[in-house]
C-alpha cells in the first residue's frame, strides 16, 4: 500500500518531470539562492570577501534616499499607467465590441502594440519625442499648441509621464482583449431587459456593462500593475533613470546596483523588496477587490 | 467470456460516499442492467469496473484474476457512450479500426473486420464519412461497431440510448439485445430507463444511495419489489402506495403498521373472488389502447390503468375488484415488502 | 446615423492611436539620412527606399562598408544585426519547439490525470508565473555564471522557457477541459495509455490553442530584452533586441539605421500576430483568465 505509485501517478510524474526541473533550476533555486545571496555583502570587484549580513543589505536599501525615490517614481508611474490603460482599454473594448463594416480590421490592428518588442516600442518613441526631428514637436507646433520646439524627454515633469505613454500604448491591447471576453459573455438578454426598463445608453453602459465588466477589469488592474511595477525595458532605452533623478525607478534601481556597481547583495535585496511588494499588492487587490465580485 | 465479480467496492470522493461496499456477481454471459436514478452510482460501478475510475476499496475480479489495480487500457473490456464518443478527426472506418491498430492487428485483418462489422450493423456506405456527417442513432451505431469490432468478452454501456429519439430507441433497443445473443459476451448495462432494463436485462440491480437496493430477474424486481423504493421506481404510472384506504391482506398481522402498494394495472371489473371497492372518478387520461384514472377513494387517491372498453367519464363512481395476492405489503417503518 | 458617425470617429481614432507611431517608425526606415533629418519632417518619404536596410544587411561586408555610399553613420555594431537576427530565431525556434513539448506534457497531466501531487505542482506553475523578472534576473545571472553558461544561446533558452511555460500550460489546460472526457475515456477503453490519449485525443483536438501557445513562446523570447541583455555579452548569443539597444543608446548612430533596425525587428512577431490572431487572442484571453 501507500508507497506502490499506481499507473497513474507514474505516467504523471514523466509528464510533468520536464517542466518542473526547468522550473525548479531557473526560477525556484534562483530565487531561494537569491535571498542567500541577499544576507552577504556581496561586491563583484572585491570577490573573495563576502561576509555574511544578516540583513544589513535590506536596512541599508531601505534607509537610502535613492530607494525612497525609487519608490516615489515607479509609484508615480505605476499609478498613471494602471489608469489610464484600464480607461483606454474599456472605451477600445466598448468600440470593438460593436459590429460594423471594418471591425475585423480593428481587431487584427490591436495586436500589433502588443506584437511590437519593447525595445522597438522605445526607440519608435524616442523617435517620436525627439527634439529636433521628431515627430510630436511637428505636429503640436503645426496644430498651434506650442510654440517652439522642446526637448521632451529631458523636462524632468514630463519624463516620466512621456515613458508611461509608451508603455500604454503596448499595454493597452491585452488590457481590452480581457474585458472583450467579458464583454461578450454578458448575456444580451440584460441589455434587452434594460432597453424594455427605459434605460438610456449612458444607463445601460453603468447599470448592465461596467457590474458586469468588474472580474475582466479587476484581472486587468492586478495584470497591469505586475507588469508596470517592475517594467525595466523603456527606462533603459528612453532615458536611463534620468534626467536627474526624473525616471529613476525601483526596477532601474536594481540593475544600476548590481550590474553598475556590481554589489549583489544589496541588488538581491532590493529584488526581494521588489518582489515582496509585487505579492502584496496582488494580495491587496484580491482582498479588496476581489470579495465584491464574489 | 469473462464473470465479473465485485466484493465489498467502495468509491468515495473525499467525504463523500458515492458507492457503498458493494457485492455484485456477473456471471459469464449474463446481460446485467444497473439501473437507478442519476447520482446513484450505478455509472461510478460501471466506470471502476473499466477502470476509468479508481477503486477505493474492495476487490474486482475477472474470472479468478484480480484487476481492482489494472490501468482501463490492459483490461480489455468496451465499452459504449451516451455521448457516442466517436473520435471527430477520424473517420466512420478509422474509428471502428482504432482499437485494433492499438493492438497491432495486420492491416489486412483490420480491414476485413471492419467490413464486417460494418455490414452487420449497416455502416458500410458511411464508411468514409465524419463522425459529424451522422445522425444520432448512426453515430450510436459507430461506437457499438468500434467496440463489439474487438470481440471482447466484457462489454459495458453507460446509458447509450439516452440521447436517441423514441423511435430509434426502439429499434436499436433489439439491435443490442441481438449483439447480446451473438456475441455471448457479458453485458452490463447502465440505465435510468426502466423499460430499456426489463426489455434487455438478464438481471437487474436497482441502485440507490451507492447502494444495490435489489438483485433480481426483471420479472422478480417488478412482481416482488424488495422496498418501497425499488417497487416505486419501477412501473408506470408509478405503483400506488398507501399507509390507510387499500384494503390489507388477511395474513398481515392486526395492528401492524404496513405500507400497501397497488399496481395501476392490477384491477378488474368487481367478480367473485375479488375484493370490491368503488370511488369517483376525478380525472380520465386517454392513452390510446387504455385509460388512466384519477380516482378518489375514502380517504385516499389512487392511479389506475384501465382497458378503453370501460368507458369511463369524469365524475362517475367507479365500482372495481382488486386480487388481494397482488397486492405488495411494506412495513411502514423500514419500507421493506413483507411476505406472507 | 448619429451611431455609426460615431462609430467611423472612433474608429479612426483608434486605427490613428495604434497604427499611426508604427507608420511613422516605417516611413522614417525608407528615407534618407537627409530626408530623416528635415525640420519640418517629411510625413511620406520623398524617395522611398530600401538602402538603410541594404546598408545594414551588407555592414559585415568591409568592402560595402567603407563605399556604401550613403551619407551617415553606421556604427560597427551593425555587422553583429544579421548574426543577432539569427540567434533570436534559433532561440526563439528552440523556445516555440521545447515549450509546446514541455507543457504540453504537462497540461495533459494536470488537466486529465488524477494523481497524486496534482495540487502540489499546479501551485508551483502558478507560483512560478507571479515571481517578477527583474527579482529572478540577479539570482539567474549568478546562477548561470556558476555554470559556466554566460554568454550561450542554451541559457537564454532555458530562461525563457522557464518564463513562457507557466502561462502556455494555462492556455493548454483551459483547452484541454474542453474536450469532452467521454473521449479519453472510450480512447482508454479502445487501448490507449495516457500517451496514447494525448496522442490520439488531445493533440488532434487541440490544434488552435498548440497554435497559441507556438506564437506565444516565439513572440515572448523573440521580444525578450532583459534576461538577454544580462545573460549575454557578444555576437555569439546576443539577440536582436539588445543590438538595437545599443544603436539607441550611441548617439553617433544615424536615425535612419536605428528606425531601419527597429523595423526589422518588428516585422516578424507583427506579421505572426496579424496572421494568427484567431489563435493568439483565444489563447491570451484563456490563459490569462485561467491562472
Amino acid at each position: 500500500m501507500g508507497l506502490r505509485l499506481s499507473y497513474d501517478d507514474r505516467s504523471a510524474a514523466v509528464l510533468v518531470f520536464p517542466v518542473l526541473a526547468v522550473l525548479l533550476v531557473v526560477a525556484a533555486y534562483p530565487i531561494l539562492y537569491s535571498f542567500w545571496v541577499s544576507l552577504h555583502d556581496i561586491v563583484l570587484t572585491r570577490p573573495l570577501r563576502r561576509p555574511f549580513v544578516w540583513f544589513e543589505n535590506y536596512e541599508r536599501m531601505l534607509g537610502d534616499a535613492r530607494f525612497h525615490t525609487a519608490v516615489l517614481r515607479t509609484t508615480v508611474y505605476t499609478v498613471v499607467t494602471v489608469s489610464v490603460v484600464s480607461v483606454l482599454a474599456v472605451g477600445v473594448a466598448l468600440l470593438l465590441n460593436e459590429t460594423f463594416p471594418g471591425h475585423k480590421l480593428l481587431n487584427a490592428l490591436l495586436l500589433l502594440p502588443w506584437a511590437t518588442p519593447s525595445i522597438v516600442n522605445g526607440l519608435m518613441w524616442k523617435w517620436i519625442y525627439d527634439p529636433t526631428y521628431g515627430l510630436m514637436n511637428a505636429v503640436l507646433v503645426k496644430l498651434g499648441l506650442i510654440e517652439s520646439y522642446r526637448a521632451w524627454l529631458g523636462d524632468p515633469d514630463l519624463t516620466l509621464l512621456l515613458i508611461s505613454n509608451a508603455a500604454i500604448w503596448k499595454q493597452m491591447p491585452l488590457a481590452a482583449l480581457l474585458l472583450l471576453v467579458t464583454m461578450k459573455a454578458i448575456p444580451d438578454d440584460l441589455y434587452r431587459a434594460a432597453k424594455v426598463d427605459g434605460a438610456t445608453v449612458f444607463q445601460r453602459f453603468v447599470h448592465v456593462t461596467l457590474p458586469a465588466l468588474r472580474p475582466g477589469l479587476m484581472l486587468v488592474l492586478v495584470y497591469e500593475t505586475m507588469i508596470s511595477i517592475r517594467h525595466f525595458d523603456l527606462f533603459l532605452i528612453m532615458t536611463q533613470g534620468g534626467p536627474g533623478d526624473a525616471s529613476y525607478t525601483l526596477s532601474w534601481l536594481i540593475y544600476v546596483e548590481t550590474f553598475r556597481s556590481l554589489r549583489f547583495g544589496t541588488g538581491a535585496a532590493l529584488s526581494y523588496l521588489l518582489a515582496m511588494l509585487t505579492f502584496l499588492l496582488s494580495w491587496l487587490f484580491i482582498r479588496f477587490l476581489g470579495e465584491k465580485t464574489a | 467470456m469473462a464473470a465479473i465479480t465485485l466484493q465489498g467496492v467502495t468509491k468515495r470522493y473525499g467525504n463523500v460516499t458515492a458507492v457503498q461496499a458493494l457485492d455484485l456477481a456477473i456471471r459469464e454471459g449474463e446481460f446485467m442492467v444497473l439501473l437507478g436514478p442519476s447520482g446513484c452510482g450505478k455509472t461510478t460501478t460501471l466506470n471502476m469496473i473499466a477502470g476509468l475510475e479508481e477503486i477505493s476499496d474492495g476487490t474486482l475480479l475477472f474470472d479468478a484474476k484480480d484487476v481492482t489495480r489494472l490501468p482501463p487500457h490492459k483490461r480489455e473490456v468496451a465499452m459504449v457512450f451516451q455521448s457516442y464518443a466517436l473520435y471527430p478527426n477520424k473517420t466512420v472506418a478509422e474509428n471502428i479500426a482504432f482499437p485494433l491498430r492499438l493492438r497491432g492487428v495486420p492491416k489486412a485483418e483490420i480491414d476485413r473486420a471492419v467490413a464486417s462489422v460494418a455490414e452487420q450493423l449497416e455502416l458500410t456506405p458511411l464508411l468514409q464519412r465524419r463522425p459529424n456527417q451522422l445522425s444520432g442513432g448512426q453515430r450510436q451505431r459507430v461506437a457499438l461497431g468500434r467496440a463489439i469490432v474487438r470481440q471482447p468478452s466484457v462489454f459495458l454501456m453507460d446509458e447509450p440510448l439516452s440521447n436517441l429519439d423514441a423511435t430509434l430507441r426502439l429499434s436499436m433497443r433489439s439491435l443490442i439485445k441481438r449483439l447480446h445473443h451473438q456475441l455471448k459476451a457479458t453485458f452490463v448495462y447502465v440505465t435510468h430507463d426502466q423499460a430499456e432494463a426489463l426489455t434487455l436485462a438478464d438481471r437487474i440491480a436497482v441502485m440507490q444511495g451507492g447502494i444495490v437496493q435489489q438483485l433480481d430477474t426483471p420479472e422478480g424486481i417488478y412482481e416482488r419489489p424488495a422496498n418501497t423504493f425499488v417497487a416505486s421506481f419501477l412501473g408506470s404510472p408509478q405503483i400506488n402506495l398507501l399507509r390507510a384506504g387499500l384494503p390489507r391482506p388477511a395474513w398481515v398481522a392486526e395492528g401492524r403498521d404496513v405500507i400497501v402498494g397497488l399496481r395501476p394495472e392490477d384491477v378488474a371489473r368487481p367478480t367473485e373472488g375479488l375484493t370490491a371497492l368503488s370511488g369517483r372518478v376525478e380525472l380520465v387520461s386517454p392513452l390510446g389502447s387504455e385509460t388512466q384514472l384519477e380516482l378518489a377513494l375514502p380517504g385516499a387517491s389512487i392511479t389506475l390503468r384501465v382497458p378503453k372498453d370501460w368507458r369511463v367519464t369524469e365524475g362517475e363512481t367507479l365500482a372495481f375488484g382488486i386480487d388481494p395476492a397482488r397486492l405488495h405489503v411494506f412495513d411502514a417503518a423500514t419500507e421493506r415488502r413483507i411476505a406472507p | 446615423m448619429a451611431r455609426r458617425l460615431l462609430l467611423a470617429l472612433f474608429s479612426a481614432l483608434f486605427v490613428l492611436y495604434v497604427a499611426g507611431p508604427v507608420l511613422w517608425l516605417l516611413s522614417s526606415s525608407l528615407q534618407m539620412e537627409s530626408e530623416i533629418t528635415a525640420v519640418p519632417p517629411n510625413w511620406l518619404p520623398p524617395h522611398p527606399g530600401l538602402h538603410n536596410f541594404t546598408a545594414i544587411f551588407t555592414a559585415g561586408d568591409s568592402a560595402e562598408y567603407a563605399n556604401r555610399g550613403i551619407a551617415g553613420f553606421l556604427p560597427s555594431g551593425a555587422a553583429n544585426l544579421l548574426p543577432a537576427l539569427y540567434n533570436s530565431l534559433k532561440v526563439g525556434l528552440w523556445v516555440a519547439g521545447l515549450n509546446l513539448l514541455f507543457s504540453l506534457t504537462a497540461a495533459y497531466a494536470i488537466a486529465v490525470i488524477d494523481f497524486k501531487g496534482r495540487r502540489a505542482t499546479l501551485y508551483t506553475v502558478l507560483a512560478t508565473r507571479v515571481i517578477p523578472d527583474i527579482a529572478l534576473v540577479v539570482p539567474l545571472f549568478l546562477v548561470i555564471r556558476n555554470l559556466g553558461l554566460i554568454n550561450s544561446i542554451g541559457a537564454l533558452v532555458v530562461t525563457y522557457l522557464a518564463v513562457t511555460v507557466p502561462f502556455t500550460i494555462f492556455i493548454l489546460i483551459s483547452y484541454f477541459e474542453g474536450i469532452p472526457r467521454d473521449l479519453y475515456r472510450a480512447s482508454r477503453i479502445d487501448g490507449c495509455g495516457h500517451w496514447g490519449a494525448l496522442r490520439h485525443v488531445y493533440l488532434p483536438l487541440s490544434l488552435p490553442a498548440l497554435v497559441a501557445a507556438l506564437m506565444f513562446a516565439f513572440l515572448t523570447s523573440w521580444n525578450e530584452f532583459l534576461f538577454a541583455l544580462v545573460l549575454t555579452q557578444n555576437a555569439a548569443a546576443q539577440t536582436l533586441p539588445i543590438i538595437i539597444a545599443g544603436f539607441v543608446m550611441d548617439f553617433t548612430t544615424s536615425f535612419s539605421f536605428v528606425n531601419a533596425a527597429g523595423v526589422i525587428a518588428i516585422l516578424p512577431p507583427v506579421l505572426l500576430a496579424i496572421i494568427f490572431q484567431r489563435y493568439i487572442v483565444s489563447g491570451l484571453t484563456a490563459g490569462a483568465v485561467k491562472g
